[in-house]
């Protein structure tokens, strides 16, 4: 597949050339995605999705366009070329874009991101994955009454760049996700939580851990109250940290919202804008990482940078706009949706240095606090405030676990909340953007009611 | 597309389905993002391509295709048939596609189709807005504006005979501006989405976008971040539609109910607010964005009266669910593109006016939060729990409105939040939209009048 989609890709690169062109960049994707779904404990439906197109970014002076079909065909090809053109010669130009980026010598190695079992995964077999981790959730709720949600699915993919600029590459990954979601109806209650697990390899997926380990959250999550408010401790465990660090502070030192002062980090370089006890690193090649490719979204070569060191600025997220804009090297933080859309600047597995303990030692250590699980909220970009739901939590009181939550928000800005992280667990797991322990946040304005 | 979709659906059944549905669908889409001046991203796409779902005693199976001839199809609609036979003995729930069918053709007349319109022009009307913006005031630090449209034409059959071919057309402009103070740093947005061609964007609210969202970031420069307790709220009519949106839409959408997944569940024909609330779903409304003739599935919409009277009475349907629950089929499946399975969604989404003037409301709420636009919002109907945030709000003293706050988060639970409503204010407002579910992506609408929600829990620094 790679093969061909390297040819159709320096044919579309011609094309655009042709058209009137400077420079041109052809993005090329074809995934086969499979899923099965649960409803109410049983298997309900199967999906198989075959997506396959070209993304086309012409350059003429400092003027870009940015077509897209979803096709492979020759003369959709040709549309989008003489489009992305069309809207390069209509922009504005940017006086400081520079040139799109060209080929390098070396490229990493980065083993352990294609599994050939999930590539030949029948049918059958994903069933039987998905029916374990049903039945082991199933297992923890006898008794009770329940309804599961529940779906297995695995992709495989090749992509191909090609550019005018000497850019020839092409790869081939996999994934796999599995989660479960039971919901428990008691009299006059219900409630219900989910646990997942993502890899790039079928093995690593254990079904039995993810269904047992969603039930138990959810017998957990019974009998939820709300506390009374005030500034305490907040325990925020891998799944929290993925939304509140992973989008919220990755999303922050992305260097064109750094660039045009959009967000609440700035000027920071060097600068300690977090705790002593907190360490980032982005971690493009990370063997088998979900996140790890051998080159970013625009062919450049992917790296391992350090963010935070003790808490010290190291470094932003770029990708070649950026880089060129700021005159430094670039990152490799080249990100986009597949073939439809033009480069964007994201993290790839971001990473924290865990420190020491388990959760249930985080827990142990305090006096009064909130442990969140999960939130869905993000801060405001722009001045670092955040305001969270503790979509599952609990509160803690003299050490222990003493009741779930309900209506319960915490609220800090971003700038507090990092300086604020004094201590850092070693309970890591991935989440599929970020690998993270569970970290502590000294304190917070907790509202319920 | 009649020949290609009916060689999809013959192969299915021919293999041994009982039902099978094909949606074919041709959309352009062009997307232009200015900053500071400049322009910082522009974007056409087509997808084109064919979505095939086959269903044999409760197992449903799905599949694209991007091959638009008839061998193409035909391959698809066996193996999409194929799937669903493999994967049916598992399947603990049997049960079969009932429902009308339709047959009917829409064309949608604009005035100036988008393929019409220059990329110049385009490109000149998000710099227009963008330039209006950083020309505001000279604190405003950064703009970014967005102009994007799309054009779309579907056609939906499926085995039982429903063979209908609908079109939509939806510009949107959306503009950010920050604003800088000093270390004080405020950013706003305001964004106009409706149906129709590119005469849409040539409005007067469109031409002035750019100084009301600067205006607004330097407004809040002035703010305060909101201190944190269970305040009495009153919520603006775009932040009534979120609320409406988010704590009881969603709740509604009848895919939760098989799936035992709302905790809605047992509460249909009964009160679930007071008396004056009245909460609806149209996607008949004229010109909104969230409007469409007949859904995904090829059903005819019809208005859906949510909660009547504070009464839980209607759900948002898609053939399955109104099979599967024996409840009136009413229009309610939506898919992001020929890439997805079509499932209940919301279209337009409000709640109906009440009777109260807004000053009055006001007036009557001793101490309090007036909350204003939105950040977002998301929810969880299986454990009862929403969350939304405003933009910004006023502090309400002795029934006045004071200080500007900024960024304020409302949490709740659904089966509450409705009956602690105790005040409708006449007025009405719908803000376009964009929901996410299942991780798919339709364009909606939701608005209401301002109204009064007593002792809630607001989220503050």
């Amino acid at each position: 597949m790679t093969q061909q989609l390297l040819a159709i890709g320096e044919k579309a690169v011609k094309t655009a050339e042709r058209l009137g062109a400077e420079q041109a960049e052809v993005y090329l994707a074809s995934a086969r995605s499979f899923s099965v779904d649960v409803e109410n404990s049983a298997i309900k439906s199967a999906s198989e999705r075959r997506d396959a197109g070209c993304g086309i970014r012409s350059v003429i002076g400092k003027r870009v366009g940015f077509a897209y079909v979803t096709t492979l065909l020759e003369k959709d090809i040709e549309e989008a070329a003489k489009n992305s053109v069309g809207l390069a010669k209509a922009s504005v130009a940017d006086p400081s874009f520079m040139s799109l980026p060209s080929s390098e010598e070396r490229y990493p190695v980065v083993s352990g991101l294609y599994d050939r079992t999930i590539v030949s995964l029948q049918s059958e077999d994903a069933a039987e994955l998905v029916i374990r981790a049903v039945d082991s959730a199933k297992a923890v709720l006898a008794g009770k009454k329940f309804a599961i949600e529940a779906q297995l699915s695995v992709s495989s993919g090749a992509k191909a760049i090609v550019s005018s600029q000497g850019i020839s590459l092409s790869d081939q990954t996999t994934s796999a996700t599995v989660y479960t979601y039971p919901t428990i109806k008691e009299e006059g209650e219900q409630t219900a939580s989910y646990e997942f697990q993502i890899s790039r390899h079928l093995k690593d997926i254990d079904p039995e851990w993810v269904g047992r380990s969603s039930s138990e959250n959810a017998i957990h999550c019974l009998g939820g109250k709300t506390v009374e408010g005030g500034v305490m401790p907040v325990i925020l465990t891998p799944l929290a940290v993925t939304t509140v660090i992973g989008g919220g502070f990755a999303g922050a030192i992305n260097a064109e919202e750094v660039q045009f002062g959009r967000s609440y980090v700035s000027d920071a370089i060097g600068s300690r804008i977090a705790s002593e006890e907190l360490h980032i690193v982005d971690d493009g090649i990370l063997k088998g990482g979900v996140g790890s490719r051998v080159f970013d979204a625009e062919g450049v070569p992917s790296q391992r940078t350090e963010i935070l060191n003790g808490g010290v600025l190291k470094s932003l997220l770029h990708n070649s706009y950026t880089a060129n804009k700021d005159r430094i090297k670039n990152t490799g933080n080249a990100s986009r949706p597949s073939y439809a859309g033009t480069p964007s600047i994201a993290s790839s597995n971001f990473m924290i240095t865990p420190g020491k303990g388990t959760l249930d030692d985080l827990v142990s250590e305090l006096k009064v606090g909130i442990l969140c699980r999960n939130t869905g909220d993000r801060p405001n970009m722009t001045t670092g405030d955040l305001s969270a739901m503790v979509m599952e939590g609990f509160y803690i009181k003299d050490g222990e676990v003493k009741h779930p939550v309900k209506s319960t928000l915490v609220g800090i800005n971003m700038r507090d909340l990092l300086q604020r992280i004094h201590r850092v667990g070693a309970d890591t797991r991935a989440t599929g953007t970020m690998v993270t322990p569970s970290i502590v946040v000294e304190s917070a304005q907790v509202t319920s009611g | 597309m009649e020949s290609l979709a009916k060689a999809a659906i013959d192969a299915a059944i021919k293999v041994g389905v009982a039902f099978s549905d094909v949606r074919i669908e041709n959309t352009i889409t062009t997307n232009i993002e200015m900053s500071d001046g400049i322009t910082k991203r522009a974007t056409m796409s087509r997808l084109k391509g064919a979505g095939i779902r086959a269903l044999i005693d409760g197992a449903w199976a799905f599949g694209q295709c991007t091959d638009l001839t008839a061998s193409g199809m035909r391959r698809t609609g066996e193996s999409v048939a194929k799937l669903a036979l493999a994967t049916h003995e598992r399947v603990a729930a049997k049960f079969g596609i009932e429902g009308k069918t339709f047959t009917d053709s829409v064309h949608l007349k604009v005035k100036r189709p988008f393929q019409d319109v220059s990329i110049e022009e385009k490109v000149g009307l998000a710099k227009m807005i963008d330039d209006q913006a950083r020309g505001f005031d000279k604190r405003i630090s950064n703009t970014r504006t967005t102009y994007a449209d799309m054009w779309s034409e579907l056609y939906v059959a499926n085995s039982l005979g429903t063979a209908v071919h609908i079109e939509n057309s939806l510009p949107r402009i959306t503009c950010m501006a920050t604003a800088k103070d000093g270390a004080n740093r405020q950013r706003a947005y305001k964004s106009i989405g409706v149906r129709g061609g590119f005469e849409q964007m040539q409005t007067e609210p469109v031409q002035v976008l750019g100084e009301e969202s600067s205006k607004l970031a330097v407004e809040l420069l002035s703010s305060v971040a909101a201190k944190g307790g269970v305040h009495d709220v009153i919520m603006d009519p775009i932040l009534n539609g979120v609320m409406v949106h988010e704590a009881f839409g969603h709740a509604c959408e009848a895919d939760n109910w098989p799936a035992h997944a709302t905790v809605l569940e047992d509460k249909v024909g009964t009160k679930v607010g007071p008396e004056s609330l009245n909460l609806s779903d149209d996607p008949t409304l004229v010109g909104q964005r969230g409007t469409f003739e007949y859904d995904w599935e090829g059903t005819k919409t019809r208005k859906r009266h949510l909660v009547k009277n504070g009464i839980l009475t209607d759900l948002l349907h898609s053939l399955e669910s109104s099979s599967r629950l024996g409840m009136e089929l009413n229009g309610a499946a939506r898919a992001q593109s020929f890439m997805y399975e079509p499932i209940p969604r919301m279209s337009n989404t409000f709640m109906e006016r009440g009777d109260w003037e807004v000053d009055e409301l006001i007036a009557d709420t001793k101490q309090g939060v007036m909350l204003c636009d939105f950040n977002y919002g998301y929810t969880e109907p299986s454990k009862g729990q929403f969350m939304f945030q405003a933009s910004h709000g006023y502090l309400i003293e002795k029934g006045e409105l004071g200080q500007m706050v900024r960024d304020v988060s409302l949490a709740g639970q659904i089966l509450d939040v409705l009956a602690k409503i105790d005040g409708i204010a006449k007025d009405f407002e719908m803000e376009a939209g964009t929901c996410g579910k299942n991780g798919q992506l339709v364009p909606d609408n939701s608005g209401g009048p301002h109204a009064r929600i007593r002792g809630v829990p607001v989220g503050g620094m």
